[in-house]
């Protein structure tokens, strides 16, 4: 076909459709709800496939002009989007059903997709609606009681840290218990969360059982998060614009605060004087709460473009974004570049091409201290010396110190306070000035990441396709750490520049063969592929010490390079995977997986596992005697039951962490060096005890579930009942000193994690003009080892230093603290120096003689709780008046406990001054708070997570200026948070990073964020 | 057709990928041990890898090995020598002789220490890819440390258990606690084939014959055994060791003549420098500042250290109601007029540690004459006293040596350098001396303390086999 043919047919074409047009008749009439008949003002509709279209009135009415042959699209939030061709008629009244499609929608399951109502295993789903209307930088916040079985912890609250996300409890006793991040069907690595932008997500699946998530096998065993990214659409480029501004505020503790005046009065009121030390604080005039400082508040914005459109042939996704978020503490700042494309083409009937890219730059600057070390300053201890408290310095001591100096306790040694000649001091520390410490130090992580694949599909027969996906990630993070002249007590001469470089390749084949056939009431999918991936790392890290001021930060600035390393590591994995789903007549549900993976890291016969997994559903309500039913909807009775593994452990740290995490069946040797007459040799070093044997940690689960739909549908929602057993755990075990290491990685151990889950949603009113809907989540599960071997009664500590101990006992969860049982608080009279500083408790209490014998020892302790929660819940509802919508989530978590070892920092236990005296009766039964369950506290929290209002311009306002929708909304995180009564630090989520048979120790971490923020949504 | 075609090509893919190499990538920036140690050179970076772990990691981690560098907790500041400068935290434990099994220094050094017999027996089992000419060195050099850690060991903690080659985990041996004497059948038996095997060509940072027989001697002089050890230091004494003229370049000219046996670092790296030059001082280190002069030592040195007090310590300069030790001042530097004040990092110092040095050896040989009775005046043992204190500037001849005279003077000459506590156990002073030193600060004493507890990980570890020491 020539050009000129081809415009005559266009022309004639658009004649053609002109002639038509002029056919038109004007349709009236009026929309009302199915449900109770009142007619539904707003509803838009249109002629489909032109910009023609009208709203109806407050009556319900509309009139619109079409012409024979046309179809009419009716549409409105909640209900379901109808279609009426246009005949002759002129009237046209409709009623309008609501949208129950909860169980129409499509679900997206390991590699495919499956509509919810097939279903057999336990997977839920959160639509990105949901979520974008939370303004917090990270995706995994917003996902926080959305989702039942699903616990995420803000275990750090610096801006830009990783939450801790756990799918049905903690299974594994390894490091990992975070589920596998699955990104359009392209297995990324966790921190990869971080650098997703909330705008970008169509929706979240997460696969819960064993049998949904059998498919990925190796990595299901703690659950799988499939994250869908939005695609084109054909049709007219939409133009989005979202944005949000923020404010953000730390929730305080009062219990860390006690004025100078108010803690004199109690010594007055105790000792009947105030010591010496007392007034000398006084004089300093100076009372400061050193949350004000460390926690000084930020905000956070975000902006993010997009435009998504296509033809019938190519579709087209991308976006920008861009978000700033300036955490609550002192210098923690993360700003986030992203930009996303995503381009799919059908070639020819049968073929069809894609490529996803999305490069991301962050810049975190982190707080590079600990809370614990700044929150325990005494209120008397100025930031800066001014004009008062210059005069108290020791000039002998410290000739130049000068106004708006940092000031250090050691500056108030000596001084004489009656002018008798006679030395008061007070400091009891010669730290730095702990504001110093941070300000003075600069650390920041910077990272680049690209992730992409292409991926070309080609339908061999009907029926029939075969995708190969080539996909993969490359990270490449830069870390400086900067201390500088005043960071440190000993100034020049600890300055020093840490620099690394990390490079990381992910690269990801999958190829999947995908047979769909529906013959009669059969309707079968069926997948089979197989998948290779592998993870290449390069790391190169310096640090140069002897600079002599703040000037040139850099390694050539440096006298001398005190240590420079560099190495590379490799994993892979390979895979080989098939699934049947088979339903028949939409009632009997049937579906069977395998998978067999193989990794690099376990030993040479044990590096295959292999997880096989089946589930069965009976979708009750299509049968005859409840098809009819007013009252069931819908009701389906499935169970799962499947096998799947982990690999991911961590020894956690040591200079050879990654190559012993990457190469653990071999005995690894390092380098070492020692010094020969001031010439350095070099040695070789054995760096594990290795494991040829170490294999895959399995875990098997069994899972019975029902859906229902109730009552029209207004209530919907799923329970399910689940055990899972994980064995062979993945452990880097304690043994002992003797064999020249601390830990061996070893398969040990079982593990059984129980529970139930409820999701429940409800339509509570469906009026036109006013809608209510509640959603109430709850998740309730119990942890317990099982089996621990030669390990059982495991009894280790986190810390050496701070030896609160922690127990694997079988037949309780896999790591409770232990200790001894409180029995009462020292009298002060038997307290070394109970008024000597500022909040300061006793270190030591009484504790209980537990056996009776009359002494105090190992067997007097016990187990002194767990910090796993024994129920979270949610509870959601959303309101939907006119153009106004309101929103809000209680989440609440209970019966979990941390060790807060920050009490012995906040409240000063460990200072001589707090030490029991040599004359307290009783000596024996005298131990340090830190061992006792004194320190155990109850981390339950109820939370507002988010509260929300938001108003949607009226759309025929808005159509003039071709604007499709305007949302404009104030939403508020954590905006109530209530504490139990005996948690004294300020965030009982925050746990310090440890392994999980130690897990739950807490060392004041920081603060829980408040957030207001306004935003606004625009599509055009 | 095509299908079929498709399906060739998933198959042929599959198999490619599949080959087994693919899952068995090669590290490449560390060694798999499998075919390691296979020729004397690379025997002899395991015993390179012995001094490495001797010298301990130069950093905060609770987890890693801090061997040598923790060692003063344990010894000196147990004694009446030392203690922590603000009496608080675990460290105090130490000063107060109430240390605890949880202690975490504990923990350290016992992992520390095991870890450096582990790496002496990686050598020892594979000795038989030394040549016949240098195997017998190898294997005195790695006895010498087996021996040298042993003795530490055996000394603050008693019975312990004994391994002479590598084990596994799971290993009853881990916990079971051997005899005092059985350990030292091993010590005695592993120095003398180092005597044996070792000449005097490695340096003062390695085992040489005359550490090992300047080593045995002191074992013997433990075990009672005075002519052996009188013949050992006899024969260190013809080496041509000599105490240096200045007693401060015992420890600030490192390559010098007195200097037997010591822990060689270097300064300004990470990987070889050591810390406790800095944790010596006021606030330089990462402690504020511990292995603090007592005020019994400080009156002792004062009236009997001779010239060599002022080189031992000082008056804090910022707080002078403290003293210091200074013995191994950051590579050399005073720290200026606050004493604290350095141009480079003092964390990463160089001084060496000094294990053996001839002093010592001069100090025992009196040991080894005085023999079990109270004091001697023979000739011999007045002219190596003599040595001792006419360079220290206490040129009055001394014509008869107690005991006690020489416990002091141990004391004086070797003081801050962990002799202390091992001296006054050895001489059998460890209750009267301790007993009385806890009276005068208000601590509680008991004969139970002069044995360091196990750490409590390695009892719950071994499930009731290994017995604590008692009284913890």
């Amino acid at each position: 076909m020539n050009y000129k043919i081809k415009f005559t047919f266009l022309v004639s074409l658009l004649l053609c459709l002109g002639t038509y047009a002029q056919n038109t008749i004007s349709i009236k009439g009026q929309v009302s709800s199915s449900e109770d008949n009142e007619p539904i003002p707003g509803v838009n509709v249109v002629v489909a496939n032109s910009n023609n279209g009208t709203v109806t009135d407050f009556d319900g009415n509309f009139e619109i002009s079409a012409s024979a042959g046309d179809v009419l699209q009716f549409s409105y939030v909640g209900f379901k989007t109808q279609l009426v061709a246009v005949d002759n008629n002129t009237i046209i009244n409709l009623a309008m059903d609501l949208d129950d499609n909860l169980l129409d929608e499509i679900v997206v399951i390991g590699y495919g997709t499956q509509k919810r109502k097939n279903l057999t295993g336990a997977i839920s789903k959160v639509k990105s609606e949901k979520l974008e209307k939370i303004a917090v930088s990270r995706i995994d916040d917003a996902l926080v009681g959305q989702i039942s079985g699903v616990n995420i912890q803000a275990t750090e609250g610096e801006a830009g840290s990783d939450p801790t996300i756990r799918v049905r409890g903690t299974g594994s006793i390894t490091s990992s218990s975070s589920p596998l991040i699955v990104v359009d069907g392209i297995v990324v690595d966790n921190d990869f969360l971080g650098n997703l932008d909330m705008n970008d997500i169509e929706s979240f699946e997460v696969l819960k059982d064993a049998s949904s998530a059998a498919i990925f096998g190796a990595r299901g065993g703690n659950g799988v998060i499939l994250i869908s990214t939005k695609n084109g659409k054909e049709g007219r480029t939409k133009f989005t614009y979202n944005t949000y501004t923020g404010f953000k505020k730390a929730i305080r503790s009062d219990n860390l605060y006690v004025s100078m005046q108010d803690w004199a009065d109690r010594e007055l009121a105790a000792t009947g004087q105030i010591s010496d030390k007392t007034t000398y604080k006084l004089a300093l005039q100076n009372d400061r709460d050193y949350q004000d400082i460390m926690f000084d508040g930020g905000m956070i914005e975000s902006h993010s473009i997009s435009a998504r459109g296509g033809s019938q042939r190519t579709t087209f996704s991308t976006s920008l974004n861009y978000l700033s978020d300036e955490g609550v503490l002192l210098t923690d700042n993360f700003n986030r570049y992203s930009l996303r494309l995503k381009v799919d083409s059908k070639v020819g009937d049968k073929f069809k091409i894609g490529a996803n890219i999305s490069p991301s730059y962050s810049k975190r600057r982190r707080f590079d201290g600990s809370t614990h070390d700044v929150l325990r300053q005494p209120p008397w201890l100025p930031v800066y010396h001014n004009e008062h408290t210059i005069q108290f310095v020791d000039r002998n001591a410290y000739p130049d110190v000068q106004v708006g100096d940092y000031a250090v306790q050691r500056h108030f040694d000596n001084f004489d306070l009656y002018g008798d000649g006679g030395q008061t001091d007070i400091s009891t520390t010669s730290n730095t000035n702990p504001v110093a410490k941070i300000l003075e130090r600069d650390r920041n992580d910077y990272k680049f990441k690209l992730y992409g694949n292409i991926y070309a599909q080609y339908e061999i027969a009907n029926d029939l396709k075969f995708k190969t996906t080539l996909g993969g990630d490359y990270s490449h993070t830069k870390r400086d750490r900067w201390q500088g002249v005043k960071a440190s007590r000993n100034g020049v001469a600890a300055t020093r520049l840490d620099l690394s470089n990390g490079k990381r390749l992910h690269i990801v084949s999958d190829n999947v063969l995908t047979y769909d056939k529906t013959i009669g009431k059969h309707d079968i999918n069926a997948v089979a592929g197989f998948s290779a991936e592998q993870w290449d790392y390069e790391i190169e890290a310096a640090t140069g010490i002897g600079y002599t001021s703040d000037l040139v930060r850099t390694l050539s600035g440096a006298t001398t390079i005190a240590e420079a390393t560099s190495e590379e590591y490799q994993q892979r994995l390979l895979s080989y995977f098939g699934r049947i789903n088979y339903a028949y007549d939409g009632k009997y549900l049937v579906s069977l997986s395998a998978r067999r993976d193989g990794y690099s890291a376990f030993g040479p016969d044990s590096k295959y596992g292999f997880f096989p997994a089946a589930s069965a559903g009976w979708t009750l309500s299509n049968e005859d005697f409840l098809r009819e039913s007013k009252t069931v909807n819908f009701l389906k009775l499935r169970v799962s039951y499947g096998l799947t593994g982990n690999n991911a452990f961590d020894i956690g740290s040591g200079d050879f962490r990654n190559q012993i995490n990457s190469y653990p069946y071999l005995s690894l040797i390092g380098s070492s060096s020692a010094s020969f007459n001031n010439s350095i040799v070099n040695g070789f070093n054995p760096l594990n005890i290795s494991n040829a044997g170490l294999g895959w940690e399995k875990s098997v689960e069994v899972n019975p579930g029902i859906d229902f739909g109730l009552f029209n549908n207004r209530l919907t929602g799923s329970v399910d009942v689940y055990k899972r057993t994980s064995e062979d755990l993945l452990l880097d075990v304690p043994v002992s000193y003797t064999t020249g290491f601390p830990n061996a990685l070893d398969n040990r151990g079982k593990v059984e994690n129980r529970g139930i889950e409820i999701e429940l949603r409800t339509k509570n009113v469906i009026r036109p003009n006013f809608q209510w809907n509640s959603t109430f989540i709850a998740s309730r599960n119990e942890n317990e080892l099982v089996d621990f071997a030669e390990s059982n009664g495991l009894i280790t500590n986190v810390d050496t230093k701070r030896a609160a101990e922690w127990i694997n006992l079988v037949g309780n969860p896999i790591s409770s603290f232990y200790g001894w049982v409180v029995d009462s608080e020292i009298p002060a009279e038997y307290i070394k120096a109970p008024w000597e500083r500022v909040r300061q408790t006793n270190r030591d209490v009484y504790v209980k003689d537990l056996n009776g014998d009359g002494v105090i020892d190992d067997d007097d302790k016990t187990i002194l709780g767990n910090p796993y929660p024994d129920l979270v819940w949610s509870i959601s509802n959303e309101f939907k008046v006119g153009g106004f919508e309101l929103s809000f989530i209680f989440q609440g978590s209970h019966g979990a406990e941390v060790r807060n070892i920050g009490d012995q920092y906040l409240f000063r236990q460990f200072g001589s001054a707090s030490t029991t005296l040599p004359t307290a009766p009783n000596q024996g039964f005298i131990k340090q708070k830190i061992f006792t369950d004194s320190i155990v506290q109850n981390a339950s929290y109820v939370a507002l997570r988010t509260i929300s209002i938001g108003y949607d311009l009226p759309e025929d306002l808005l159509s003039e200026l071709f604007i499709s929708n305007f949302r404009i909304y104030v939403t508020g995180q954590n905006l109530m948070y209530i504490t139990a009564d005996d948690y004294n630090g300020l965030n009982p989520e925050s746990i310090n990073n440890t392994s999980p048979i130690n897990y739950g120790y807490q060392r004041v971490g920081s603060p829980i964020n408040r957030t207001f923020s306004l935003g606004l949504n625009l599509n055009f | 057709m095509k299908s079929i075609r498709i399906i060739i090509f998933i198959s042929v893919m599959a198999v490619f990928t599949s080959c087994e190499d693919y899952l068995e990538p090669a590290p490449t920036s560390v060694i798999s041990g499998a075919s390691f140690y296979d020729d004397e050179a690379q025997l002899m970076q395991g015993v390179y890898n012995m001094y490495d772990g001797l010298q301990g990691a130069n950093d905060t981690s609770s987890r890693s090995n801090h061997a040598t560098q923790i060692e003063y907790y344990v010894t000196e500041m147990r004694s009446d020598n030392t203690r922590s400068k603000s009496g608080e935290g675990e460290a105090a434990q130490f000063d107060n002789l109430a240390v605890e099994a949880t202690n975490g220094l504990i923990a350290d050094h016992y992992r520390s220490f095991y870890n450096v017999i582990f790496r002496a027996n990686t050598v020892l089992q594979n000795l038989g890819v030394a040549s016949e000419t240098n195997k017998a060195k190898i294997e005195g050099e790695a006895k010498f440390i087996r021996a040298y850690v042993y003795f530490n060991l055996v000394r603050l903690y008693g019975a312990i258990p004994l391994l002479d080659n590598v084990i596994g985990v799971s290993d009853d041996a881990s916990y079971i606690r051997r005899p005092v004497a059985e350990v030292y059948d091993l010590i005695v038996s592993d120095l003398n084939s180092a005597v044996v095997g070792l000449d005097n060509n490695n340096g003062r940072n390695r085992a040489t014959k005359a550490a090992a027989q300047g080593l045995l001697a002191k074992v013997h002089l433990t075990l009672g055994n005075y002519l052996d050890a009188q013949q050992l230091l006899e024969s260190v004494m013809s080496e041509g060791f000599a105490l240096e003229p200045s007693f401060s370049d015992v420890f600030f000219n490192e390559s010098n003549s007195e200097v037997i046996f010591a822990i060689g670092y270097a300064s300004g790296l990470v990987q070889d420098s050591q810390n406790f030059s800095a944790e010596f001082l006021n606030g330089v280190g990462r402690t504020v500042g511990v292995n603090y002069v007592t005020d019994d030592a400080k009156a002792f040195m004062e009236a009997n250290g001779g010239d060599r007090t002022v080189v031992s310590m000082r008056t804090d300069p910022i707080q002078p109601t403290q003293t210091q030790v200074i013995k191994f001042l950051p590579d050399g530097f005073d720290g200026g007029s606050d004493g604290k004040t350095f141009d480079f990092d003092a964390r990463l110092a160089g001084n060496d540690w000094i294990v053996l040095r001839y002093a010592d050896i001069l100090l025992m040989h009196v040991e080894a004459i005085m023999g079990s009775s109270s004091e001697t005046n023979a000739a011999v043992a007045l002219a190596s006293f003599q040595k001792v204190r006419d360079r220290a500037g206490l040129t009055d001849p001394a014509t008869s040596i107690s005991k006690d005279d020489l416990l002091a003077e141990r004391r004086a000459e070797l003081a801050f350098e962990n002799q202390r506590l091992y001296d006054i156990m050895r001489f059998g002073k460890g209750i009267d001396i301790l007993g009385s030193y806890a009276l005068a600060i208000g601590a509680n004493f008991t004969s139970n303390d002069l044995l360091l507890p196990f750490p409590q990980i390695e009892i719950g570890l071994s499930k009731g086999l290994l017995e604590q020491n008692p009284g913890y």
